[in-house]
């Protein structure tokens, strides 16, 4: 089987000259960012390495993190270590910051990048959740120009994306945390550290007196993709935050899953733990908005 | 096969290799630049014992590919602490605190430790946990790590 070592690599320095690669199916390789689950996977031999990689850290149009009006723009070469020591993404989008920080130790947030934790679109991904409860979309491009996707609507299927052969993400743009709302990141896994989650989830939301006005909420490993619980989201606003209210929540959330099982946690748990989770998020809710 | 060639400034050095450009860091560490001293405990990045600092940032040298890291970049193993006041002070606190056990974990646990004095000098317990989260050690020696950490704290020198 071919190694590491037998790769044939190119490392493009202009986005010009990656998207020219990509765009020639003689040239096109696996895109490499940080490496931390593609170089795991060849080395291992759990994956054969490929023919021909695209190493495009040296791609400076995929870094860096600004402010817009509305939203920020992550380029998509950002690692997990610059998500959660950003100023920008604690502000506005803290329960991304909050899940970067539990990415791995910090030599693998110094690796990781947020493209290719996306890219690699494991449902224990885990800065999806935080991502989709942004509403943001994600910014693809080929020599052809740009596409802009929803990512929501980005995650297909287990390890799936909505990404043609000759398409680079280059950058995601994330609506930023309005006045008034909170988020809120919880990651449940064996140690507090370097663990793959079991279950994993993030929201953002808005309460007032103790009455939800809005709430988006998304877990991650426990489908093929991280979801949106949509249903719930459009029936909370308006209810107020009580007792009885949270045992519905739990109650619905738990009997609305169809979780996955697998090596590191079981359905069952899986099922139980996130109608907990949810009614966690909800208690949070009510407590910092007041 | 191809080769790459990059030049890097390896603990203060200018150095220049030629290798097959997926070829892990940590290979070429050790075999082109014989800098035995950072070692392969998984090489699947768990466990953290080929630790290297990348620009001065912690990275795990088994899972980068040695083309992907650019000319120009700074790369310090535990060859170079020697070379800093810092380092050494470091290197003597371990000593101390008998923080060494087996010794395997050492060479990454180190440079963890040697980078985030370097960022926040004046670490509290679980900044320093958290710090070194990402370096396994199997004698489970993690306290008297700690305690050379906070040691070395209360020497450091600031740049």
């Amino acid at each position: 089987m071919r190694s590491v070592e037998d790769i044939a690599c190119v490392f493009p320095a202009s986005l010009k000259e990656a998207l020219e690669i990509q765009a020639d199916e003689k040239r096109r390789g696996r895109i490499l960012a940080g490496g931390t689950d593609l170089m795991v996977q060849w080395e291992s031999g759990l994956q054969p390495a490929p023919e021909r990689v695209v190493g495009i850290l040296g791609v400076p149009e995929l870094r860096g993190i600004r402010e817009e009006d509305d939203a920020i723009v992550v380029g998509a070469a950002t690692t997990h270590w610059q998500l959660h020591t950003s100023a920008l993404v604690r502000q506005f989008a803290p329960a991304l910051a909050a899940s970067a920080a539990t990415v791995g130790g910090v030599q693998i947030q110094s690796l990781g990048t947020i493209a290719g934790n996306v890219a690699n679109a494991s449902p224990a991904g885990d800065l999806a959740p935080a991502l989709l409860v942004t509403g943001g979309s994600v910014v693809v491009a080929s020599v052809a120009g740009e596409r802009t996707i929803s990512l929501a609507q980005f995650f297909l299927g287990y390890r799936k994306i909505d990404l043609k052969p000759e398409e680079l993400i280059v950058r995601f743009v994330l609506p930023k945390l309005p006045y008034g709302f909170r988020e809120g990141f919880t990651k449940l896994g064996p140690r507090a550290a370097q663990a793959i989650s079991k279950v994993m989830g993030a929201w953002r939301g808005k309460a007032s007196a103790g009455v939800v006005e809005s709430f988006a909420v998304a877990l991650g490993s426990m489908a093929p993709t991280a979801v949106r619980l949509g249903d719930l989201e459009a029936w909370l606003p308006g209810k107020k935050i009580n007792k009885k209210l949270l045992d519905e929540v739990e109650a619905k959330v738990t009997a609305s899953l169809k979780p996955i099982d697998d090596i590191r946690s079981t359905a069952e748990y899986r099922g139980w733990v996130s109608g907990r989770l949810v009614r966690g998020f909800l208690e949070e809710l009510a407590h910092v908005c007041g | 096969m191809k080769t790459v060639k990059r030049t890097w400034v390896v603990n203060g050095e200018s150095r220049t290799v030629d290798v097959p450009p997926a070829r892990r860091l940590l290979d070429v560490l050790r075999v082109e630049l014989k800098l035995t001293g950072t070692k392969e405990g998984c090489g699947e990045g768990e466990c953290g014992a080929c630790t290297i600092l990348l620009n001065g940032q912690p990275v795990v040298s088994c899972l980068m590919a040695a083309g992907h890291v650019p000319d120009g970049s700074e790369l310090m193993t535990v060859e170079g602490l020697e070379k800093t006041e810092n380092g050494r002070l470091l290197q003597e606190a371990y000593v101390e605190k008998g923080a060494a056990q087996c010794g395997f974990c050492i060479p990454g646990m180190i440079m963890s430790s040697y980078a985030l004095l370097t960022r926040n000098p004046h670490p509290d317990e679980a900044e320093i946990r958290t710090a070194h989260a990402g370096n396994l050690c199997r004698c489970t020696g993690y306290q008297k790590i700690v305690e050379a950490v906070e040691l070395a704290a209360t020497k450091w020198k600031r740049a």
